[in-house]
């Protein structure tokens, strides 16, 4: 069975992030560059398909050379645990887990996380891919995912969007303030 | 190797003092780092060392305006340099255009740049300030990562990938955990962190750290033919740095206002004296005006000129100067004080 869901994002709390300087610098950085996303999700044959979308005027799909450009990027965080919290990215002995799609690279990438600041990233197994595609003002991005015991087992994501016209990376990202349960 | 979040945990401090009355404006440190650590395409715009000419722009373009710290070392938001208009972008020619022209006899064949430049690390060379002939002024300010008591790019960074050593204070980017997010790039005040597009990873000076295990001096330093650099550890007495920064107080931090505690010293420039109309030289008239300088090495800056004049007046009535020696570098050698045993043999 499907589920649809439209969902509210919120800006990141900048204070999460880890060092004295990301807290002060961008403690105004309260609206999200992204203020809503819309999910499908289905699972079927073993596979999950989740697809999201969400506004973003303009794409930024590679770097070009530029020091200064980020690229548009999305995730979906999974607990492990029942205790693990999506805001703060899991805590030690909660962890979560993830898959990151970025509008750069050709594959997704598996990430593993016990807390901001600690997010180790890896090559997603072959059988889990990204398609995505930008149309008048709209990413739309489906990871098809197999063999992920932790999302089999709890069914919950949330989510979380980079804009990287807004130079949005890191901490600096919209997200879904609690986990979303898929049917 | 040891490795610490901070520099408070009691390490050993190494540190660079820069004569700035010495330096000729030779970009021969620049390019021996840059021939040494930067010729991947990704780092083709950037320089770990530098030499700008103050007052001026610098590089990269109003670096003194645009870094995380604020006149009274608080944080603010810094900027991202823009690989054109700050940076400048790497120039390339149009080479094979010349070749070809050259073998159809051409000539005069133009050897140009592909694109129009719009900055680069020497674009105001020169320029200077001030009224010819009388105030004209400008001096060579050589610029490298501070190697920070507390560095502000280790902490901007939130994936911690940022280490100070313990053993000698170098500030080092662990590009396995960099996740090239460039918080780094923002937050250095002196704008000496920059980050790899083609490898997606910040980099910076590491202070020649594979010369300096082997007691080697960092290739700026080495390679300087006007022997204005000095290198060893900010406490050992015996060594060029302990006797400029903390006996003779000519040695500075490069804006101390922000709070970092760098680690690379500046003898200024004490500069000839003004002209008048009548183009008499006048005694007590500072070319480089003293509120530059003071914007650059604080208020210290007034005494560690007049520690400077007076032992050069010293020196000039034929007595002894332990200062003007050492400044002199008659003795190349000590101008380098790295551990003995793997201390290198010229």
């Amino acid at each position: 069975m499907a589920t649809r869901r439209r969902l509210v994002l919120s800006a990141a709390p900048p204070a999460l992030s880890p060092g004295g300087y990301v807290a002060r610098a961008y403690a105004d950085h309260v609206t999200p560059a992204t203020a809503q996303a819309d999910l499908a999700s289905s699972f079927e044959g073993g596979a999950w398909s989740i697809a999201l979308s969400w506004r973003a005027a303009r794409a930024v799909r590679a770097l070009d050379g530029d020091p200064a450009r980020f690229v548009d990027a999305a995730a979906l965080l999974v607990p492990t645990t029942e205790g693990a919290q999506a805001m703060t990215m899991g805590a030690p002995g909660d962890p979560v887990e993830g898959v990151l799609w970025r509008a750069d690279a050709e594959r997704p990438l598996r990430i593993a996380a016990e807390g901001w600041g600690t997010v180790e990233r890896q090559p997603a197994p072959p059988q889990w891919t990204a398609t995505a595609r930008w149309k008048d003002g709209f990413w739309y991005v489906t990871f098809r995912l197999v063999g992920w015991p932790a999302l089999d087992r709890f069914r919950r994501v949330a989510v979380a969007v980079w804009q990287g016209a807004a130079r949005e990376r890191a901490g600096l990202k919209s997200v879904t303030a609690q986990w979303i349960r898929l049917s | 190797m040891t490795t610490t979040r901070t520099a408070d945990a009691g390490g050993r401090q190494l540190a660079m003092v820069l004569d700035l009355n010495k330096c000729l404006g030779c970009h021969t440190c620049t390019i021996a780092c840059k021939k040494l650590w930067n010729r991947d395409a990704g780092a083709a715009y950037a320089y770990w060392n530098n030499v700008e000419t103050q007052p001026g722009q610098g590089y990269p373009r109003r670096w003194q305006e645009t870094g995380g710290r604020t006149a009274t070392g608080a944080v603010k938001r810094g900027e991202i340099p823009d690989l054109d208009a700050d940076y400048g972008r790497a120039w390339t020619f149009n080479h094979e255009q010349v070749r070809a022209q050259v073998g159809a006899g051409a000539h005069k064949p133009w050897l140009r740049p592909d694109a129009p430049p719009t900055w680069g690390p020497n674009w105001d060379e020169d320029h200077g300030a001030g009224e010819h002939p009388g105030t004209n002024h400008y001096f060579y300010l050589p610029r490298l990562c501070n190697h920070c008591t507390h560095p502000a790019c280790l902490d901007a960074c939130p994936r911690r990938a940022i280490t100070k050593r313990g053993e000698d204070g170098i500030v080092l980017v662990d590009q396995d955990r960099c996740h090239g997010y460039r918080f780094c790039v923002e937050a250095c005040p002196y704008k000496k962190v920059f980050f790899d597009p083609e490898r997606g990873v910040a980099n910076k000076c590491i202070f020649c750290l594979p010369r300096i295990e082997e007691g080697v001096a960092p290739a700026c330093a080495r390679q300087c033919p006007g022997r204005l650099r000095f290198v060893g550890y900010l406490d050992d007495p015996e060594g060029p740095i302990w006797k400029l920064v903390e006996k003779w107080k000519v040695a500075l931090p490069l804006h101390p206002e922000y709070g970092l505690g760098p680690n690379v010293f500046y003898v200024p420039p004490v500069g000839p004296v003004a002209f008048d109309r009548a183009g008499r030289l006048v005694d007590d008239a500072p070319r480089i005006p003293g509120a530059l300088l003071e914007s650059l090495f604080g208020s210290r800056v007034h005494e560690a000129l007049r520690i400077v004049r007076d032992e050069r007046a010293r020196r000039r009535r034929g007595e002894a100067s332990e200062l003007m020696d050492l400044l002199i570098a008659y003795d190349w050698n000590a101008s380098f004080r790295l551990p003995a045993g793997t201390r290198e043999v010229l």
